[in-house]
């Protein structure tokens, strides 16, 4: 919003004066050097462990996700070759034959005899 | 910025093209700067430190001061511009910060004055070359009003900045500003007033 009616001719004096008491130097070699002085101070700027840690935020965060992706990827894999492993190993035919699957119970005469009286 | 931002508004058609130009060049730098290019950020040095003195000039009591906060918001500046959007205009924000730095200033300097010396009134302006009733007395009535009055009517009415500016800059609504900027005003008239019957 302008200020044209609170500005009045007096205001110009007001202004002038003001702009002579305020006058910034005008000097290039004044705003050289002052430059000079702030990048020094910059240059001196010990940014902290946390500032550097916040550098390396976003790259640290890119990276964990990659290694998450790439650790779910291979879990999932292993997990795939388990299943088709144990999905063959049901589907082939067992390599030992039935007979010696089936335990043998040996009985001599005597003990077939006492197992047939006592038996019944 | 303020210029920037009259022209933008009345002059668009004219100079918009060059105004978009610098401000996608000083974004460049801005991009540049956060990436640690301290070249880049030598250059918005170049480009905002005048502008910045005034700020902090119209802040503070003296020119050493203003050179002292200049320095003290381009280091705050350089330590924050990893938070900057570079899509928000630089210049607003680093006079933020230049103000802030200006005013932690003041608060710094009031504290000590109060403790090292209570009984004196500080003269607050350098004025070397001072050599007329007017400007004495002009000086003397700026003593007068309060810190925020002397900052508003000095960023207003000679740096150009908006009342919202203002208000943003020091922390006080726009309002507020308008009728420091009032008071201010008022306050320097009746002095020239006094002056011009005197002489």
């Amino acid at each position: 919003m302008s200020d044209i009616r609170l500005y009045n001719s007096d205001d110009d004096e007001v202004v002038s004066g003001l702009r002579s008491l305020y006058a910034a130097p005008s000097s290039d070699g004044y705003w050289n050097e002052l430059e000079a002085r702030i990048m020094s101070r910059v240059a001196d700027v010990e940014l902290g462990w946390w500032t550097e840690l916040d550098r390396w935020v976003r790259p640290a965060i890119a990276a964990a996700a990659a290694l998450l992706l790439a650790t779910g990827a291979a879990m999932y894999h292993a997990h795939q070759v388990e299943q088709e492993i144990a999905a063959e190993s049901m589907l082939t035919a067992p390599a030992v034959p039935v007979s010696t699957a089936i335990r043998s119970i040996p009985q001599d005469d005597r003990e077939a005899r006492t197992r047939f009286l006592f038996g019944r | 910025m303020t210029a920037a931002i009259t022209i933008e508004t009345y002059d668009s058609t004219y100079r918009m093209p060059s105004l978009t130009d610098a401000r996608a060049e000083e974004r460049a730098l801005v991009v540049a700067a956060q990436r640690g290019e301290t070249e880049a950020f030598a250059a918005l040095v170049r480009q905002h430190q005048r502008r910045a003195y005034a700020v902090c000039r119209a802040i503070v009591l003296t020119h050493e001061d203003a050179e002292d906060a200049v320095q003290e918001g381009f280091l705050h500046a350089f330590k924050a511009l990893d938070r900057f959007l570079p899509d928000q205009p630089f210049g607003a924000w680093l006079y933020r910060i230049m103000a802030n730095a200006s005013l932690d200033l003041v608060r710094r300097r009031k504290v000590r004055d109060a403790d090292e010396l209570p009984d004196t009134v500080p003269m607050p302006f350098r004025d070397p070359g001072e050599s007329d009733e007017l400007r004495r007395r002009l000086n003397m009535a700026l003593t007068k009003l309060t810190d925020r009055q002397r900052s508003v009517i000095v960023l207003h009415d000679l740096e150009g900045f908006t009342h919202g500016e203002i208000g943003s800059m020091l922390g006080i609504p726009e309002g507020t500003a308008r009728s420091d900027l009032h008071h201010a005003r008022a306050a320097l008239r009746r002095l020239l007033k006094d002056v011009r019957s005197d002489l």
